[in-house]
């Protein structure tokens, strides 16, 4: 067992030295040996995939490795971060080599060699690295011919499969967190959070918060008490919303109106704190005379508009959200003097455009307001 | 080896010029065409990989000077990168082209440019710098998210089609025919990747609201030769409605279904049932519109081998699979029977379609009796002298082979005077051309020869000699003429089924059997038998026995 943590320990390094300038060193004889590893390892993969304690064993090294590194939000995850990546470990270092123009001539020659060794009795027992290489080629261009010929973006982003695919990846990388630590996941969002573009990271969070709960992947089987689900992730996700205020502020703000209701909708634990960003918003706007319009005094403040549209998307949501929002409106409503006449106060002019809006919808189509469909 | 590399240097020009043309597959035309020679296009890889992987670096060049920009527009074109194998044998003409150890700075520019082409075979796409990042800041490779991705889109676009399959002119989002037909051109290269499954599927069964068809006809023959060959799995509804909305992928089936049982060993039904239950085809044919094709090319395929007894069998299989197919149906979409033999009065098809297991035992003379009366009638009632009246019934009738051995069993159980009704229903099922006159003589003959089997039923003992004599009550000498056969059936029966039959069977049999012709009409018939028995589960274990050792011992012979 210890000269298999070794192994794994070996390999870890010499993956992370393959994407560098490092390799320019590298004869013939090593690529053979590094990929004889990865051969190694992904047989060690297959192995051992149902055997609850030495997966567990590998998976706690592998963690252990990149705490060490800096780990959960200091340094760049690692190539190998949860046991699964064994499966893969072979094609990762083959691509990163290929990737990599440090690679002498010889090396590469040889590389190739190993990689495409041509038509040969195909083993019917695993996939040969060659035919992982060529399926990944051929993925890519299925997703390369559907994304020219017919793929549209979804305009509701929690079906849009770019950001389903994102939102997965997120929740995934969670869970391999929160094996490793039980805070990892708060430092590890709060470092992305950091270095990321933070608009496509919002919406990412908001679709991932959106996703069905998985079932157990059907070819990964654990003791039980191991096993967690998207569940998980997504609770971590809104522990560290709830504790970022700057973070869940931009959050509201970028997001539109329909995604949040349904987040919030999903996530009651989101909703008295949404309700309560809300609220600070609109007592930032007072009423212009002249104009007749609610306005902000800074630039940033949330207009009129915006406002009332997350609230009217709120109040299509269905009860209990909306009966909480309509109480939370009602509240300042009274708080502020409880007049009914426009002008005085932004709760009263909020409901009556919410009730009139909500009104003459109803006249225009015919039937009450119901659930928003975005 | 000469005239290879000649065939090789005219494949490569015809190529190289396509592959221009090409370019990118951009368009409808150049998709369409690319669709076309995908096959043809990887031999061609194969053949060339095979010519390179033979010479070094150096000396191709100097054979096909522009091998670098064949490969490179190929490597351009993703209908070609997605389809099958070609990404693979690609990858191994471009690595028969770097170069061990480059000499001089052209050779390491060329190396140089292989390492680029391989580079885009293999690497990511490039999404917006946004999502790039986000993966690389997760520790992602495209080798992690890469199958998601595609599932996510494959999922998202069927959801697609199907909405707009239901929603029609309501839907908001409602899918341009353009758009459609676009996915349909896409997916076949990628037919026989898994993981497009869910969308080939919705692209058949959800046909929108246009009123005629979208799809491209190279999305239809490609599914379907991918159905025949099993490369991809598809569930029964879909490839109905292939077949349903392309007509030459149906005929296609058929005539693959033909071609296996010609070249498969005669005289065994088990294998044909196999062939046909493997084919989809009686599931498939549980709608009208396709029983109705199908039915129309075993008709034709009788009138062609002008009555063969194996097309005959296989119309019987073929049929008891679909009476079971559609029992299994059930549920919503009954159609009438009239749907499926319209040119049938729909009490004889009742009737037919019945098996004798549906029927309590006591019943089934008075059943026969029923059917050879409607039969009769519908047969008498056409005009005389041609052939195609009596044809249409005699056709319908042979769908339901049990009922004819069950006429011919019932005859040789009972004591009794032969009722007419048999008889004319056994001379009607083995010579459907006779004329009245002529019909009339082989029930008498078939009297005659019951009289002696009776006869001989009763006696102790019996010998293959008496039989033979019993069989010579007809002046027939041809053995094809429909009375033989019929008497020669007969004959088998009682061997099975009287008690004294299993002794003298081998000697009865040796004395029938004296041309090739006439064996393989006896093993047909065992094995046709033995088959009818399996599947209605009644058996005697000494007539089983007898026939399972007779018809292993026939086989050797021939």
């Amino acid at each position: 067992m210890e000269s298999l943590l070794q192994h794994l320990d070996r390999f870890s390094e010499l993956l992370a030295v393959s994407c560098t300038t490092h390799v320019s060193t590298w004869d013939p004889a090593t690529v053979r040996r590094a990929l004889q590893w990865a051969r190694y390892l992904r047989h060690i993969h297959r192995r051992f995939g149902r055997h609850g304690r030495i997966r567990t064993a590998l998976e706690r090294r592998l963690h252990n490795q990149w705490r060490q590194e800096g780990g959960f939000g200091r340094g760049p995850v690692p190539g190998l971060a949860n046991f699964q990546a064994l499966g893969r470990c072979d094609v990762l270092l083959s691509l990163r080599l290929l990737e990599n123009r440090a690679l002498g001539d010889a090396a590469r020659h040889h590389l190739l060699q190993q990689l495409f060794p041509g038509p040969g009795v195909p083993d019917a027992s695993e996939e040969t690295l060659q035919e992982s290489l060529a399926s990944l080629a051929r993925r890519r261009s299925a997703v390369h011919l559907l994304r020219l010929n017919g793929y549209r973006e979804n305009p509701n982003l929690q079906e849009d499969s770019l950001m389903k695919t994102q939102a997965e990846l997120l929740l995934e990388r969670l869970q391999d967190v929160g094996k490793a630590e039980a805070e990892g996941p708060t430092r590890f969002l709060s470092s992305l959070w950091e270095c990321l573009p933070k608009n496509n990271f919002l919406k990412v969070i908001a679709v991932a918060l959106l996703q069905p709960p998985l079932s157990p992947r059907p070819q990964e089987e654990l003791e039980p008490g191991i096993h967690k689900t998207h569940g998980e992730g997504s609770q971590a996700l809104v522990h560290w919303l709830l504790g970022n205020s700057e973070v869940f502020a931009a959050f509201c703000r970028a997001l539109p109106a329909g995604l949040l209701t349904l987040v919030t909708s999903r996530h009651p634990a989101l909703s008295p704190v949404y309700l309560g960003l809300l609220t600070d918003w609109g007592q930032r706007l007072h009423y212009d005379l002249q104009k007749g319009i609610w306005v902000g005094t800074e630039s940033q403040d949330v207009p009129w508009e915006e406002l009332h549209d997350r609230f009217q998307s709120l109040c299509q949501a269905p009860p209990p959200l909306k009966d909480e929002v309509l109480t939370s409106l009602e509240t300042c409503k009274a708080q502020d003097g409880d007049f009914e006449v426009p002008g005085l106060s932004i709760w009263t002019d909020l409901l009556l455009a919410l009730r009139s809006g909500a009104f003459r919808k109803r006249q225009i189509l015919g039937f009450s307001p119901d659930l928003s469909s975005v | 080896m000469a005239q290879d590399s000649v065939d090789l240097s005219c494949d490569y020009q015809f190529w190289l010029q396509k592959l221009s043309v090409w370019d990118q597959a951009s368009t409808l035309e150049t998709q369409q065409d690319t669709c076309l020679h995908l096959a043809q296009f990887q031999e061609f890889l194969r053949k060339m990989y095979e010519a390179l992987k033979e010479m070094d670096s150096n000396t191709v060049i100097e054979r096909f000077p522009t091998i670098v920009q064949l490969l490179a527009k190929a490597c351009w074109n993703p209908f070609i990168l997605a389809y099958d194998e070609s990404q693979k044998i690609l990858i191994w003409c471009l690595c028969c082209l770097i170069n061990k150890e480059p000499q001089n700075s052209g050779q390491s520019k060329l190396n140089h440019w292989i390492q680029g082409l391989l580079s885009h075979i293999l690497s990511a796409l490039r999404f917006d710098k946004e999502v790039a990042l986000f993966t690389q800041g997760l520790g992602y490779a495209p080798i992690d998210y890469y199958p998601g991705l595609l599932k996510n889109m494959v999922l998202s676009l069927a959801s697609e089609l199907r909405e707009n399959h239901l929603n029609g002119f309501n839907t908001q989002r409602r899918m341009a025919p353009e758009r459609v037909a676009s996915l349909s051109r896409v997916c076949v290269p990628l037919i026989t990747l898994p993981d497009v499954d869910p969308l080939v599927e919705a692209l058949l069964v959800c046909h929108g609201h246009e009123p005629q068809e979208i799809l491209q006809q190279e999305f239809f023959e490609a599914v379907n030769e991918a159905v025949l060959l099993k490369k991809i799995s598809l569930p029964v509804s879909a490839v109905v409605c292939l077949w349903l909305r392309h007509l030459p992928s149906l005929e296609k089936t058929m005539l693959h279904l033909f071609e296996k049982l010609i070249s498969s060993e005669r005289n065994c039904l088990r294998r044909i049932e196999c062939f046909i239950k493997d084919s989809l085809l009686p599931q498939a044919a549980c709608h009208p519109a396709i029983f109705r094709v199908v039915d129309e090319m075993f008709r034709c395929a009788l009138l062609e081998t002008d009555g063969a007894p194996e097309v005959i069998a296989t119309i019987q299989v073929f049929t008891q699979c679909f009476v079971e197919a559609l029992e299994k149906e059930n549920k919503q979409l009954r159609f009438a029977l009239k749907t499926y033999f319209p040119y049938t009065s729909p009490s004889l098809a009742t009737v037919l379609l019945q098996g004798p297991q549906d029927i309590p035992q006591g019943q089934w003379l008075q059943t026969l009796k029923h059917i050879s009366e409607l039969l009769r009638k519908a047969v008498e009632d056409q005009t005389h002298g041609s052939c195609r009246g009596p044809f249409k019934s005699w056709f319908l009738f042979i769908h339901f082979g049990g009922w004819a051995e069950m006429a011919a069993e019932q005859l040789l159980m009972s004591a009794a005077e032969p009722p007419t009704a048999l008889l004319w229903l056994l001379a009607f099922y083995y010579g459907p051309c006779d004329g009245r006159q002529q019909r009339t003589q082989t029930m008498v003959q078939v009297k005659a020869v019951l009289g002696h089997l009776l006869a001989m039923s009763r006696s102790t003992t019996l010998s293959a000699q008496d039989l033979q004599t019993a069989a010579r009550q007809g002046t027939d000498t041809d053995p094809r003429a429909p009375a033989q056969q019929l008497i020669r059936h007969l004959l088998l029966n009682f061997l099975l089924w009287a008690p004294g039959g299993h002794m003298i069977a081998r000697d009865a049999i040796t004395l029938m059997a004296h041309t090739a012709e006439i064996t393989h009409d006896i093993i047909g018939f065992l094995d046709q038998t033995l088959y009818r028995w399996d599947c209605l589960g009644i058996e005697s274990p000494r007539s089983g026995k007898l026939a399972r050792e007779l018809l292993k011992e026939l086989r050797t012979q021939v």
